[in-house]
């Protein structure tokens, strides 16, 4: 129930915002909101399985693992918004346009949350549908008549992203009726549903439905829109897009591969390994090519939800060091795009030719960039070099060396790559002309607690939150 | 209800052949005319909620509303013409040939000929024509026309599948889908027509 009361408050404080007098008291809502949240999501972590809503939804070890991760980020980015709400862009306008904005981002919020919960394909098909909707109208900023482009090409993909998981859906349920059964998309009758050999609808919909959720995690060959998405939209968006829902999309391809890896498991195999090899090429050139900040971030991010596709491609050995990189890959992504924002600001440029100094001349902002740099690019002791260590000891496990090759040239191209552009920005000359920048400590309260759960679960992973790992890494591994 | 198939297919290849938005947008309109008399034969119970829920889903939100929706935008657009495949013979032999392998596909996966396998070719070809009007436009109003196209094609295809959503899902799907014409018109008011002309949103920040 704790999970349910989570997944709501969001929906609550959007009335709130809603009624009269709500446009106020609009940022202080989304506050509160987004810690009651979290905090309840943190206290869901121990509580244990149940069934809701008629069983629609239900709380399992994977919600309770990744509530937590998810609504403490999106508690991160509401009082990033809060100390910003001044300037940042996300925020700017009218107070009706303010209003409008947090209610969009507590629809986010709440339909993430939804989607963590969901116990039945179509509802948390729905709630993906619902963040997409919500999202789209943050990504445009007032400033950037681009990102109005760059917003409508993130719904256009997404539509056909979550229109192929339809279609996939579709075929599974044609599917089970074909073997003479009563169709249900409910994640805890599926498995007994397709128990048999597979058929070529089945096949076709676990297809299309990996293929559909690659688009809406920004893999390759459709992840143009990312690129576009992530570098256009205010910074506290791209958090919210890369960390929030990236992992709630995320979470529904973690429920396919444990429903269909039994009876379909080379498919989902190969067309996981192919996409993830797929996509870490595509951003890698990528990386080697651009200079802008965001930009670069985006294409990492590509490359990062490459690593997890690989990953989840492997049958056994892979799962933990997945779900350990998944959780780090969040918490990179949302200390890194908040601290572009500040960088942004600062230089009035998002070129990384342009940027120099920063450990001078932002001090906070410097450390967050290079610290975050470290934790993108998997040096250790961060939790992102521990997954990504498990995920190559699983190719060589599995004795997919030419993967595993590959996979060590492009992670060290991408290194280098990344390195090459964001390292000057740290330690380069500062300009000598701009006057020190005042820095709020609350302001970089989020990104200081982002980055100690980033070293906490590198150094010692507490047994509580290891246990739930190992728990979803047994559903991954079909056991 | 082949009768009814075979309208719809022509409604779904004819207007990629006439350059006009009002043919397009006529065809999306007796699409959904026609999903709703197939819709009708396929649950004729008009005493169930789930039937009303259908029919509204089809022929007054995809018959009527997406259409009307996308109409005074493409009015004051006033082009002349608005193909939405190029005009040439490449792509107007694709636009065959995806027809011909819909219904290759249909004949493969529904071993039995009849009605069923006749939706799961008709379907085939919604989505994929919706597919290959997406990847030829880059106006916002194109795309919009072939997302809705593919639609169009996903929900055939769901009323064929034998399985009946939860009248809650169904309401939920429906609410999604008039959110979606919602955030589409946002769009068409605030866009440029050539978006991607527009946008260049890969260049550099220097």
């Amino acid at each position: 129930m704790i999970h349910l009361a989570a997944a709501l408050a969001p929906w609550l404080g959007l009335l709130a915002v809603a009624a009269p007098g709500g446009a106020r008291r609009a940022h202080a809502i989304l506050v509160v909101v987004a810690a009651a949240t979290a905090g309840l999501a943190i206290a869901g972590a121990a509580a244990p399985d149940e069934v809701l809503a008629g069983g629609y939804l239900r709380v399992d070890a994977t919600s309770r693992l990744f509530a937590p991760v998810i609504d403490v980020i999106f508690f991160g980015v509401a009082v990033h918004l809060w100390t910003r709400a001044g300037g940042a862009a996300a925020l700017v306008g009218t107070p009706a346009r303010r209003r409008r904005r947090v209610m969009l981002i507590l629809a986010f919020g709440g339909a993430c949350n939804l989607v963590l919960l969901g116990n039945d394909l179509m509802v948390m098909w729905l709630a993906l549908e619902v963040s997409t909707l919500a999202a789209a109208p943050l990504i445009v900023r007032l400033d950037d008549p681009a990102s109005r482009v760059a917003s409508w090409r993130y719904l256009l993909f997404s539509t056909v992203a979550l229109g192929l998981v339809l279609v996939g859906l579709g075929c599974v349920t044609r599917s089970v009726h074909a073997a003479g059964l009563e169709p249900s998309l409910r994640l805890d009758e599926l498995p007994g549903l397709l128990a048999g050999p597979p058929d070529a609808w089945r096949q076709l919909g676990v297809g299309l439905i990996v293929l559909g959720l690659a688009t809406k995690l920004g893999l390759a060959p459709m992840y143009s829109w990312l690129p576009d998405a992530y570098e256009r939209a205010p910074s506290s968006i791209t958090a919210l897009l890369g960390a929030v829902q990236f992992n709630a999309a995320l979470i529904v391809l973690l429920r396919v591969v444990h429903v269909f890896r039994p009876g379909s498991g080379a498919l989902l195999g190969g067309e996981l390994v192919t996409l993830g090899l797929l996509s870490m090429v595509a951003s890698t050139a990528s990386l080697i090519a651009t200079r802008d900040v965001k930009r670069l971030l985006a294409y990492a991010s590509v490359n990062h939800g490459g690593v997890i596709a690989i990953g989840l491609g492997l049958h056994r050995e892979a799962a933990y060091g997945v779900l350990l990189y998944a959780m780090s890959n969040a918490f990179i992504k949302a200390i890194l795009f908040l601290t572009a924002e500040k960088i942004e600001l600062r230089c009035g440029t998002r070129d990384a030719r342009a940027i120099a100094g920063l450990i001078k001349d932002l001090p906070y902002s410097g450390v967050f960039l290079m610290v975050g740099t470290f934790a993108l690019l998997g040096l250790p002791p961060f939790s992102s070099f521990l997954g990504e260590l498990l995920i190559l000891s699983a190719l060589v496990a599995s004795d997919e060396l030419l993967v595993f090759a590959a996979f060590c040239v492009l992670i060290t191209m991408s290194f280098v790559a990344t390195g090459r552009t964001i390292f000057p920005m740290i330690w380069g000359q500062a300009p000598t002309d701009r006057s020190p920048a005042r820095q709020s400590a609350l302001a970089a309260l989020p990104k200081l607690v982002f980055l100690l759960v980033l070293i906490v679960l590198g150094i010692y992973v507490p047994a509580p939150i290891n246990d739930l790992i190992l728990s979803v890494a047994t559903t991954l591994e079909g056991g | 209800m082949s009768a009814l198939l075979v309208a719809l297919t022509a409604v779904m290849l004819l207007p990629l052949f006439l350059g006009s938005w009002r043919v397009s947008l006529v065809g999306l309109a007796a699409q959904g005319a026609l999903l709703a008399a197939i819709g009708y034969r396929l649950h004729p119970d008009t005493a169930a909620p789930a039937t009303w829920v259908l029919l509204v889903d089809l022929a007054v939100v995809r018959g009527l509303i997406a259409p009307l929706a996308l109409r005074p935008v493409a009015v004051v657009t006033r082009q002349a013409r608005h193909d939405i495949i190029p005009p040439n013979l490449l792509s107007w032999t694709l636009a065959v040939g995806m027809v011909l392998v819909a219904f290759r596909f249909a004949d493969v996966v529904e071993p039995v000929a009849g009605d069923a396998r006749m939706m799961v070719g008709v379907a085939a070809t919604g989505v994929l024509l919706g597919l290959l009007v997406l990847s030829t436009q880059n106006g916002p109003l194109g795309q919009m026309i072939g997302v809705l196209r593919l639609e169009n094609g996903i929900a055939l295809f769901e009323l064929g599948s034998g399985a009946e959503p939860a009248i809650g899902v169904h309401v939920a799907q429906l609410v999604v889908f008039v959110a979606t014409l919602v955030l589409f018109r946002w769009y068409l008011h605030t866009l440029p027509v050539d978006a991607a002309a527009a946008a260049a949103p890969g260049e550099e920040a220097a």
